[in-house]
């Protein structure tokens, strides 16, 4: 998912914030030893450097140090493979790969955002599919697979998933004479709500939009909803005649302009717009704002600020009518795949299934707190009824990221800009829309080779 | 007889000894400047250009993000006068001597060796709209002056503009105050026995004295306005709020190095050049006139 990281095109994705409950949970599992039945591949054989371009602190706190503890690990089952780890920034992930696949040099093993950041390497010929060297027993375990999925080949592998549920103060709620135990479901609901905290002085919704990550959060959540199937914002981007850049424009209006009610009946935190979305993060735990979005990790510690007790999570309240209102906003957010030039791809795949062995899963859990994106973790190892809560929401129903199926140079030119246009008031939800039809032209334009390979891939998707 | 002058030998062979000096500055010079006219005419990345005319500069005409940012460097441009201005103001105070002015010198100087990303998170976190300073004003009874001095689309340019301000001033100031102390102070003691006052001598001797110097500070400092206040806007703004604050190298950055089309920010680069080498143009030949006046 797309976080904050507030790098611009830098990307920013689902980024969970604080130090998400390591410590909370450590004692709640074991932490065991890799053990170490390597899960597939012939990779065995291969002696040499495996170079690793890792990224996904910023989505879970922790994880860069239980990634080295398991390549420690593995370099101790296999003394003749080394792996060299380099943490990636979030600003120069998608441009440090562009620049190492036109060398051909680089990474063996890359870090993408799920779907088109994946999948356009992998369009370029600068990623291979996993499930090429997987077998199909293995990868069937994996979860949100679909994400990277493109002509029946899996390219990338998951490694955990980050849902984002609304969580609210039970305390402000009950302070505004609201039911504290009860999440706005509706869109009435919530601007009932929103219209009882506002009267009691309590800045209903906190959220921060000066990178642009909360108006792209409101687009992955919302727009979702007014969608009958990702096809069709597929269809509308790829051009592929089913679905109308001029329907997605009018999708997209609804959007802003519900956006900009929110704005104009001072239900978001007046400074939204001078805020980053981590600032505006911090809102919540200070009780300034009584519902936010959030991550899974950050309502765990958020949990740990203010009481678990005191803090409700439900999915976020229903306002779109499409086919898709019911899905839930969680996704793998980042993921692993090999790059065409890694001498040895079976080596570097069978590091990869290796990292989804049991005993990784539950390490990962146990470390960080993130859920791990495989069937075979076990639910009973979440024993914390927050947690559990949330772990429930995000594998409950079809999940999706509709920022994931967003062209990068889209998401950064047209996503960000737009819902900055609505909460800095500086334009009207018809102008944002336009940004958006601009974008996508240019990028058409300019992008050529991507653009054709983003409407083949929606035409095969139907 | 006056002899004639002596024919200088044609030396084939020295062209040897400059041609290592050559080949560096066209290799470091010469080779990237034609590359990135080249790329500007191409569409698609690196490994895979296409040739599209000028097409990439017809976009970034009708390109109104280029355009904005276009128009924000020129808006920028107005913060060289207001810096010269202030900086010869405070160096013409400092050059009184009056008590203490070496140690406000180095003081008014320390901004200008601050990192850009220091300063962009110091100001960030001074100008949010809840921010230190806006809430020093609603402390002072002063709220109706309180702004969203970055996330407004109308106040971020101006506010990007004063944090430049802020940061250079101290370069001009050390520049000018040197200058200051090179002119002779036979003239500015000529001038008092002549019965001119203190601000006749500022304005009719000193000043006069270093217009070199403020010419050369304006064009630079126009020049970095236009090629090198990045930091300022990827720190403070990111270019937002959509894309209100984005200027020609955030445009480029953007392009460039996010979106890979490396085409259209080639083309943004030329058009960038262009602008800096016409006023380096403008300075040459100001510079130029004022020699042959003597």
């Amino acid at each position: 998912m797309r976080t904050s990281a507030d790098a611009r095109n830098g990307r920013r994705r689902l980024r969970s914030g604080l130090p998400w409950l390591a410590a909370a949970l450590a004692g709640a599992i074991a932490a065991s030893a890799p053990g170490a039945t390597l899960a597939a591949g012939n990779g065995d054989a291969y002696a040499g450097k495996l170079t690793y371009w890792f990224w996904g602190e910023s989505d879970i706190p922790g994880i860069n140090k239980w990634m080295q503890q398991r390549i420690a690990a593995y370099e101790k089952l296999h003394a003749q493979v080394q792996i060299d780890f380099v943490p990636q920034a979030t600003d120069t992930l998608i441009g440090a790969f562009r620049l190492a696949a036109q060398s051909h040099q680089g990474p063996d093993i890359d870090t993408q955002w799920a779907t088109l950041p994946t999948l356009t390497p992998y369009w370029e010929k600068a990623a291979v599919p996993i499930s090429d060297y997987v077998p199909a027993s293995e990868t069937a375990q994996w979860v949100e697979t679909s994400e990277n999925t493109v002509d029946g080949k899996i390219i990338a592998v998951p490694i955990y998933l980050i849902g984002v549920p609304l969580v609210w103060n039970k305390q402000l709620f009950k302070r505004a004479g609201l039911d504290p135990d009860k999440a706005p479901a509706t869109w009435s609901d919530f601007l009932a709500d929103c219209a009882a905290l506002k009267a009691h002085g309590i800045t209903p919704f906190g959220m921060g939009n000066k990178d642009g990550y909360f108006g792209a959060w409101m687009f992955a959540i919302y727009l979702t909803q007014e969608l009958d199937s990702l096809g069709q914002i597929e269809s509308a981007i790829g051009d592929t005649g089913q679905f109308s850049m001029a329907q997605f424009g009018g999708l997209l209006r609804n959007l802003y302009t519900m956006m900009a009610e929110l704005m104009q009946k001072g239900y978001l935190n007046p400074d939204v717009a001078s805020l980053d979305l981590n600032q505006g993060w911090q809102l919540f735990p200070q009780k300034k704002a009584a519902m936010a979005f959030t991550t899974d990790g950050n309502v765990l510690a958020w949990g740990k600020a203010i009481g678990e007790a005191n803090i409700g999570v439900a999915e976020p309240p229903r306002w779109g009518h499409g086919k898709l209102a019911d899905v839930y906003d969680v996704t793998q957010s980042s993921d692993e795949f090999i790059t065409s030039w890694a001498p040895d791809k079976a080596a570097a795949a069978t590091f990869l299934a290796w990292l989804h062995t049991p005993d990784n899963l539950k390490a990962l859990y146990a470390e960080t707190g993130a859920f791990p994106a495989d069937k075979r973790f076990p639910a009973s190892a979440i024993t914390d009824p927050l947690p559990r809560q949330l772990y429930q929401l995000d594998t409950a129903k079809q999940s999706v990221w509709l920022e994931n199926y967003l062209p990068p140079q889209v998401d950064n030119d047209a996503d960000l800009p737009a819902g900055e246009l609505i909460t800095s008031k500086s334009g009207t939800p018809d102008q944002a829309v336009e940004i958006w039809n601009r974008v996508i032209r240019k990028w058409r334009l300019e992008q050529v080779p991507a653009f054709h390979q983003y409407q083949a891939w929606a035409k095969s998707n139907g | 007889m006056a002899r004639p002058p002596r024919r200088r030998r044609h030396v084939p062979w020295a062209y040897l000894f400059i041609a290592p000096a050559v080949l560096a500055l066209a290799g470091t010079f010469a080779y990237p400047l034609i590359e990135v006219v080249r790329f500007s005419f191409y569409s698609g990345s690196l490994g895979d250009l296409v040739f599209v005319g000028t097409a990439n500069y017809q976009g970034l005409w009708e390109d109104p993000v280029f355009l904005t940012s276009l128009l924000n460097n020129l808006k920028l441009l107005a913060t060289v006068p207001i810096m010269t201005v202030l900086a010869l103001a405070i160096a013409l105070i400092l050059n009184a001597q009056v008590a203490g002015w070496r140690q406000y010198r180095a003081i008014v100087f320390l901004p200008y060796i601050l990192p850009a990303t220091a300063i962009g998170l110091v100001f960030g976190y001074l100008l949010e709209e809840d921010g230190v300073l806006n809430r020093e004003l609603r402390a002072l009874h002063l709220g109706v002056l309180a702004r969203d001095w970055l996330g407004s689309a109308t106040n971020v340019v101006p506010t990007i503009g004063s944090v430049i301000i802020w940061q250079q001033l101290g370069f001009g100031i050390v520049v000018f105050a040197a200058a200051l102390l090179a002119v002779p102070r036979e003239l500015v003691e000529a001038a008092r026995i002549d019965g001119a006052t203190g601000w006749q001598v500022q304005r009719l001797i000193l000043i006069p004295q270093i217009r070199r110097v403020i010419e050369f500070f304006m064009v630079l400092e126009a020049i970095t306005i236009l090629s090198a206040i990045f930091t300022y806007v990827f720190v403070l703004t990111k270019g937002g709020p959509a894309e209100a604050s984005s200027i020609i190298e955030y445009y480029v950055f953007e392009n460039g190095f996010e979106n890979g089309a490396i085409g259209i920010a080639s083309a943004a680069v030329v058009v960038l050049l262009g602008l800096a080498s016409i006023l380096i143009g403008a300075y040459l030949r100001l510079r130029a006139r004022a020699a042959e006046a003597g």
